[in-house]
């Protein structure tokens, strides 16, 4: 009797003796060992080049002299986000996205230089990661491999034979899906290994147990497709075109395709665009910088009223402070509403792109992926939004000093009068109230929870195909 | 003629071949509309650009009537408009921004902010002409000739066909140029047909052609010696053939991106932002002495006008902002030539990768290349440079504001990039 370890061991050993298959497997083995290393490098480098820019940024920042504490704002404060530890596997849209922002009054600055920027005219793939060797690579490395594992019992006539001696169809198939299934495993240690480094770097053990799974799951999906060709293909030429035909739809034109789809179905507003459709809004709530703006009558006309005064010199606070801190918050209201549509446009166009993972197992599993590497586009925006959070919160604290501890009538005489500029200026202690930044990345829960979605895709794909697998298995004849 | 009709012959009845031609020709036809479509939308939304930003402009003139205040509050749209051939490859155009707004205050803290796509959308990469030309199309001539020689040899006619032959080599060359041609037609006629109706230049457009043809041709020559010399059978020959292409599409590319990097290392970029802010605002605090002696230096034509008197002027604030952008001059320089020294070198190294040299070769074509995001930064800097001129002549000598000297202030155009 025969048992599927059998078969899959009987087609270990075949593998192993031929010279091609094993000179293909250390070279892809090769491939993720040096992309990971390059990868683990480039991501040590920055994550030290960031945490480095936000001491000295913190430091520049409570360093300053006494002055006026309008001019703090206007200096303005950097914010760096470093990379997450599972950007060593896959730093998905980290490059592109840029890691620096500037705070300051009165805007809302983007994220500048992405290091995509200034890197070379790469052409087609860009900068190779083990993410996508395994999105990519791995699977024609699986395709060279399992494409005859039927077809050769067939075309060498073995079939029969091994079927005259009373071998099911199904331990057969079951047995070459275990060869394939080792073979996908082997495939998997590169990765357990990064995955193991990360974790030394303080990733989510669940979470990096995730990403394992979810890529075990995706060349689950491989596996299957291919040996679906195999059992129903009549020759190995055939198999193959067929199998490379699948790949090239998969991974180089669905997404693709996709993308470009989406583009047309949603498109967006540019942040030039923006700015100016905002600049609109924005010159009706007025400009705090001049506190007899037509805009902040009411605020002048409130604060008299409550401390029963006539003039705004006789204030107990410095109006300017008052209407400063106002029309930021005014502001910020309108740059949140233009920030916050422009995200959800960019969500939706990233959902609808990855909606195509229906048709393309790898658009799944790298939303998936980047999605668990926290290195996605909901990461990114959760970036801008923490440093907003920040810069919101450092310039009113310096608008409520302007108010609180600036007289008035020093405040409008400083562009003249020396004496009185000297005394609108504040102590540097007061600098303290930068809060440290620190972005944090969603909880492991959520991320999985997320990634599960896209989980489903390939589930449904495994299922699909299994299926497919087992109707032709039944109709296995040699 | 006779051998010729007779594989074209044998072509039709060759089914795979025909669904690779059919697929070659359909989605070479989706990147060009895709392409085309983009171009456009990039044109359509340019131009309502530049009319809001005239009339933001104008809102502004009609709301202030002082020199310093105007430059102070007017922006200035600056853009790359996509050329005629820019549908067949629209290149570094998703990633390097091609419009700006800018104004009078210190360029080095404007000319950095990207006016970027979706990165969902730019990791993913874009799907046109040139994407097909450089890393599909050696994929299509991989699948059309892999089995010429093997599927023969396992059908056992292989000896019996040479010799009826006579000249063995003919028949392959033969055999292989019906289908280069028929694919060469495939993938060059919607290219062909989309540039006619953008109006690209002609010899821009043949050289692209040709470009893509030598492509093709490296892959015929790839594709037939391997099957010359080996003796495989097709499976391990498509899968060889499939290697190269990922050593020569992929690897290679990679490897000389990374050499690159290494080998030209960049100024951090966060670093040209972190000094121009202290220049900037350290002047506050500065002397005005001190600060007009280093705008002075470069402007010598003022030096009998740069005296300051009050706490606050204008002429002293721009003339900080450009000190500003002169403090940083040597480590944007340094990020300029660097960006345009790894942009030689990737030219230069990349005929070790044909897929990545046809691509670059469109992109320079198209005007859509590293290259071409360089210089318009330089048409931007070039047009600053001019506005300042326009504004420092204002406000040094001291000019009344007036509508009529503010139509001679200087707007960008298409003429900055050249």
């Amino acid at each position: 009797m025969m048992n599927p370890l059998r078969i899959a061991a009987d087609e270990w050993r075949l593998w192993y003796r031929s010279r091609l298959a094993m000179v293909g497997l250390a070279a892809v083995i090769g491939l993720l060992a040096g992309t990971a290393t390059i990868t683990a490098l480039r991501v040590h480098t920055e994550s030290k080049d960031r945490t480095e820019g936000q001491v000295q940024a913190d430091e520049h920042f409570l360093t300053q002299p006494d002055r006026h504490p309008h001019r703090m704002i206007h200096y303005g404060h950097y914010v760096f986000r470093t990379p997450a530890p599972l950007a060593i596997f896959d730093p998905g849209i980290d490059a592109l996205t840029g890691d620096a922002i500037f705070l300051e009054g009165h805007r809302q600055n983007s994220a500048t230089f992405a290091s995509a920027q200034a890197s070379t005219n790469l052409g087609g793939f860009g900068a190779l990661t083990p993410a996508l060797m395994y999105q990519l690579f791995v699977p024609l490395l699986l395709i060279a491999f399992g494409h005859s594992v039927i077809l050769r019992e067939r075309e060498l006539g073995t079939l029969p034979t091994l079927l005259a001696q009373g071998l099911s169809t199904s331990t057969l198939v079951a047995g070459k899906m275990l060869a394939l299934v080792g073979l996908i495993t082997l495939l998997l240690l590169p990765a357990l290994l990064v995955l193991f480094f990360a974790l030394a770097n303080g990733a989510s053990a669940i979470v990096s147990l995730t990403v394992v799974l979810s890529y075990a799951l995706y060349l689950l999906v491989w596996a299957a497709i291919i040996m679906l060709a195999s059992l129903t293909s009549r020759h190995r030429s055939w198999a193959l075109g067929v199998l490379l035909g699948i790949w090239f739809s998969w991974t180089l034109l669905i997404p693709r395709l996709g993308a470009t789809i989406t583009r047309l179905r949603i498109p967006t507003a540019g942040k030039i665009e923006m700015d100016l459709l905002m600049q609109e809004d924005i010159r009706r709530a007025g400009d705090g910088h001049n506190a007899t703006d037509p805009a902040f009558v009411n605020i002048r006309t409130e604060l008299l009223a409550q401390h029963n005064v006539e003039r705004v010199e006789d204030l107990p606070v410095n109006i300017r402070g008052v209407v400063a801190e106002a029309s930021e918050a005014a502001l910020t209201t309108i740059m949140n509403r233009y920030a916050n549509t422009r995200m959800r446009l960019e969500v939706s166009q990233a959902k609808a792109v990855t909606s195509f993972g229906w048709l393309s197992p790898p658009l799944a599993l790298s939303a998936a992926s980047q999605t668990l590497a926290g290195t996605d586009l909901a990461t990114h925006h959760r970036f801008l939004r923490e440093a907003e959070k920040l810069r919101l919160d450092f310039v009113q604290g310096l608008n409520r000093i302007h108010a609180q501890q600036l007289r008035y009538q020093d405040d409008i005489d400083r562009s003249r009068n020396t004496e009185a500029e000297k005394r609108t200026r504040v102590s540097a202690e007061s600098w303290s109230l930068l809060k440290k930044f620190s972005f944090s990345r969603a909880q492991a829960n959520d991320r999985i929870s997320v990634a599960f979605r896209y989980w489903m895709m390939l589930i449904a794909w495994v299922a699909g195909i299994a299926v497919a697998c087992g109707l032709a298995t039944r109709r296995l004849a040699p | 003629m006779r051998s010729i009709y007779r594989e074209l012959r044998f072509l039709s009845r060759d089914r795979a071949a025909i669904l690779w031609l059919g697929l070659a020709f359909v989605i070479t036809l989706l990147a060009v509309t895709a392409g085309l479509y983009e171009v456009q939308s990039q044109r359509s939304r340019l131009m309502q650009l530049l009319q809001a930003d005239r009339s933001d402009r104008r809102i502004v003139t009609e709301k202030h009537n002082d020199w310093g205040s105007i430059a102070y509050h007017s922006f200035h749209l600056t853009f790359d408009a996509p050329s005629p051939l820019a549908f067949a490859a629209l290149g570094q155009r998703e990633l390097l921004p091609w419009k700006h707004r800018i104004r009078m205050l210190a360029l080095e803290g404007q000319i950095y902010e990207a006016d970027a796509t979706n990165p969902a959308f730019t990791s993913i990469g874009r799907f046109d002409f040139a994407f097909v030309a450089s890393n599909l199309l050696p994929l299509f001539v991989i699948f059309l000739l892999y089995g010429l020689r093997s599927d023969e040899r396992a059908a056992g006619r292989f000896e019996l066909l040479v010799a009826t032959a006579g000249n063995g080599g003919h028949l392959w060359m033969t055999r292989a140029t019906v289908r280069l041609g028929l694919l060469a037609l495939c993938i060059l006629s919607p290219l062909v047909g989309a540039a006619v109706g953008e109006g690209s230049p002609p010899h821009l457009v043949i050289f692209a052609g040709s470009a893509v043809l030598l492509h093709l041709v490296f892959w015929w020559i790839v594709s037939n010696e391997v099957s010359r010399l080996t003796q495989w059978s097709s499976p391990v020959l498509l899968t060889a053939l499939i290697g190269l292409w990922l050593w020569f599409a992929v690897l290679s590319p990679s490897a000389i991106h990374t050499v690159i990097e290494r080998l030209i290392p960049l100024p951090n970029g966060s670093e040209i932002l972190l000094t121009q802010r202290e220049a900037v605002n350290d002047a506050w605090d500065l002397p005005k002495k001190t600060t007009m002696t280093a705008f002075t230096e470069r402007h010598p034509q003022w030096r009998g006008q740069a005296d300051i008197n009050q706490p606050f002027e204008w002429k002293w604030y721009y003339a900080f902002q450009q000190v500003g952008d002169q403090v940083t001059e040597p480590l944007s320089q340094q990020y300029d030539s660097g960006r345009l020294a790894r942009n030689h070198l990737t030219t230069r190294l990349s005929f070790l990768a044909p897929p990545m040299w046809l691509e670059q070769t469109l992109q320079s074509l198209a005007s859509t290349d590293v290259g071409a995001a360089l210089s318009y930064e330089k048409s931007i800097r070039n047009f600053h440079a001019q506005l300042r001129a326009f504004y420092y002549q204002k406000l040094f000598e001291d000019q009344p504001f007036t509508a009529q000297a503010l139509e001679q202030r200087p707007e960008y155009s298409k003429a900055h990039l050249h």
